[in-house]
């Protein structure tokens, strides 16, 4: 077992790294097409702006190898944070940007007209498990998992969502056949991060 | 006792910290932890990167980290030795570049401002540099200046009531927290969980923090955790890492 971890230079990814080598698996901070061609995951990360980050991704040509690897390759993906949200269509940060359109969502900024609440949305936060969820496997309803964005997904997709709410209700994950992202961090929300990951590790492809 | 600082009070370096804490057990009785450095002189970024790396293995809740940070380079060398935001004092004050290009690099939510101020004369000074430099601007209009440049939150320590264990410096913060919309971690003066407990409860106050405490009060972490969900504030539940292995 191995995971790829692509590297477009705006990733945050020790965590991430240690996370893994904690339940066991080995990674590999990547973006050379081979290596990520021969791993069994890849984990798409990102912290920072949507555009920047799909620009260095199409600078890299990432974006082909991605697709290539999810859609030909059968090599299940899980985009964090950041990268979940560029698996989806498109997203209004420094104007419009479009995204990798693998997961049917779109991205928009918390807009909220009472001041008292804050921006960004920082904390642990629940989510409320989809039904028959891969990724939320012996996790419990309502667990406890870390966000810290500014930005938010929906989508009008229906099966393996799951929502987290902030005054309003927003994608918190989704699952679709090999497409997995979490808008939290896996990685920084303790026991329960540590279990999706192993899910996502565990998955049968 | 009010005069005795313990942020500043030199317990040991980071192996005696390594030894003596568990950071693996005491981050599930936290959210988040935030390491500052402050050494006044003769700082080494990279010593304390190095030592930062160590620290956090297999502690997977976010990590701040601030001291000593003046670059763009001493933040990237943080945020890749297992650090998810910088605490910014002194640059936040005379840096604007700096936090700007932070921002832009990295987003919003990678930086905490902290903010350090003193009550004189009626007046909230704020101070730069260690708690050492006052600046022109008070509190109020110092806040304002910072919420500007979009930060993600707002680290806001009383210099007169950290380390005394006697309390947060609430009343007189109560009007300015109704004005921030800026996440706010309140800090300095905790000691015990009724502290913790006021804190949390106070509008606009979004996290509570506390270096004494931890440092000086053997279980109190996982206690103060207990009674403040006995409080019915809403805190996040794990479960401990023994039960992951098994």
């Amino acid at each position: 077992m191995k995971v790829a971890i692509i590297d477009y230079g705006m990733g945050n990814i020790y965590s991430i790294q240690s996370a893994l080598s904690f339940i066991g698996v080995e990674s590999e901070y990547t973006n050379i097409k081979e290596n990520i061609f021969k791993s069994d995951r890849i984990i798409l990360p990102g912290v920072g702006s949507f555009r920047k980050a799909m620009q260095q991704i199409q600078f890299l040509e990432l974006d082909r190898i991605i697709k290539e690897a999810v859609y030909e390759r059968n090599i299940p993906v899980l985009g964090i944070c950041l990268g979940m949200q560029l698996l989806g269509n498109s997203s209004t940060e420094d104007g419009y940007t479009e995204g990798l359109g693998i997961f049917n969502g779109i991205v928009t900024k918390f807009n909220f007209e009472d001041p008292g609440i804050k921006v960004p949305h920082v904390g642990f936060n629940c989510v409320n498990n989809p039904s028959d969820s891969v990724l939320y496997k012996d996790i419990s309803e309502n667990s406890d998992f870390y966000f810290v964005h500014s930005y938010k997904m929906s989508s009008t997709e229906t099966s393996g969502i799951g929502y987290c709410n902030y005054v309003m209700n927003f994608v918190a994950s989704f699952e679709q056949r090999r497409v997995f992202g979490t808008q939290f961090h896996p990685e920084k929300s303790q026991t329960n991060g540590l279990r999706l990951l192993k899910n996502f590790i565990d998955l049968a492809r | 006792m009010l005069s005795r600082n313990f942020r500043l009070q030199k317990v040991g370096d980071f192996s005696w910290l390594k030894k003596h804490y568990n950071f693996e057990k005491i981050a599930f009785s936290i959210d988040e932890l935030i390491i500052l450095d402050v050494t006044r002189e003769g700082r080494s970024i990279n010593e304390f990167s190095a030592a930062i790396k160590e620290v956090v293995k297999n502690v997977f809740i976010p990590v701040s980290v601030g001291g000593g940070i003046r670059s763009m380079s001493d933040a990237e060398i943080m945020l890749n030795s297992g650090a998810d935001k910088v605490v910014l004092n002194t640059a936040l004050y005379n840096d604007r570049n700096l936090i700007l290009s932070l921002i832009e690099r990295y987003g919003s939510q990678v930086i905490i401002g902290s903010v350090d101020y003193q009550i004189e004369n009626g007046v909230k000074n704020v101070y730069i540099e260690n708690g050492v430099s006052k600046i022109v601007e008070n509190l109020e209009k110092y806040i304002e200046n910072i919420e500007k440049m979009s930060i993600g939150e707002i680290y806001l320590n009383s210099i007169q009531k950290d380390g005394t264990g006697q309390g947060y410096d609430i009343n007189s913060l109560s009007s300015i927290l109704l004005k921030i919309s800026t996440p706010v971690i309140l800090a300095g003066g905790a000691g015990n969980h009724n502290h913790l407990i006021e804190g949390l409860k106070q509008n606009s106050v979004d996290a509570v923090a506390t270096a004494n405490l931890f440092n000086f009060l053997g279980d109190s972490l996982p206690k103060s955790r207990e009674e403040i969900l006995n409080q019915k504030i809403d805190l996040a539940r794990f479960s401990t890492l023994d039960s992951f292995i098994k």
